[in-house]
């Protein structure tokens, strides 16, 4: 059973992408939106291993923020985040 | 596929919006909603006496014209709406308060419609938070 966790907190005001990774399955994706994108910035990913998931990010939320696509992530719009939904069995906000 | 959406979060919060541009999305993608569920804070984004600064998006009404223009099914937890004081007009009567601020298409009920629409559908999809 594979999960879309879904995370728009930003990973420099809690813990929850620490918490989240902790119980990433192998079959599992991360979709950061929000201020949750800010996990690209270099002293985001350097506190999380990102790099070895399979990260999407709500491009939006990414540009909105002046940031880029990182390589190790795919970028989104709504239609794909609707497919990623159904892609996988379940999607799991962290509200 | 369909969908069963849950929201907790007020029309101002950036995840309201978020859960209105997919919910579009999926419609567009030919999925059917079969209900809209706003909880906690959700109810807010309900509410139609928001008042949104001209140069922003008003989220609150995007959400009704949206409700109004697929014929869902758009359910606001009682409960969660009663104590944040978004009243229809039954319950601003029977608690005798002096504002009605939850009209069509919404519709108030218990939390026994998300436990239905979770059933009924294939994906909850929840949004709230920031």
């Amino acid at each position: 059973m594979s999960t879309l966790h879904v995370l728009s907190h930003s990973p420099f005001s809690d813990t929850r992408l620490g918490s989240c990774l902790r119980l990433l399955g192998s079959d599992d994706a991360l979709l950061l939106s929000g201020d949750a994108v800010y996990a690209v910035l270099p002293q985001g990913s350097a506190l999380t291993p990102l790099q070895e998931k399979t990260v999407f990010i709500l491009e939006e939320d990414l540009l909105a923020r002046n940031l880029d696509c990182p390589q190790w992530a795919t970028c989104v719009d709504y239609p794909a985040f609707v497919e990623l939904s159904i892609r996988y069995d379940k999607v799991n906000s962290w509200l | 596929m369909k969908f069963a959406i849950a929201l907790y979060s007020a029309a101002h919060a950036p995840s309201s919006r978020r859960a209105l541009r997919f919910a579009e999305a999926a419609l567009a993608s030919g999925h059917e909603i079969v209900r809209l569920f706003f909880y906690q804070d959700g109810v807010h984004s309900a509410s139609s006496n928001i008042v949104t600064p001209q140069d922003e998006q008003d989220i609150a009404q995007q959400w009704a014209t949206f409700v109004s223009q697929h014929q869902l099914d758009g359910v606001v937890c009682i409960a969660a709406a009663l104590r944040r004081g978004v009243l229809n007009e039954d319950e601003a009567a029977r608690y005798q308060r002096p504002g009605v601020n939850l009209k069509a298409p919404w519709e108030l009920s218990g939390l026994g419609q998300l436990h239905d629409a979770i059933q009924t559908a294939d994906r909850l999809i929840c949004f709230g938070g920031p």
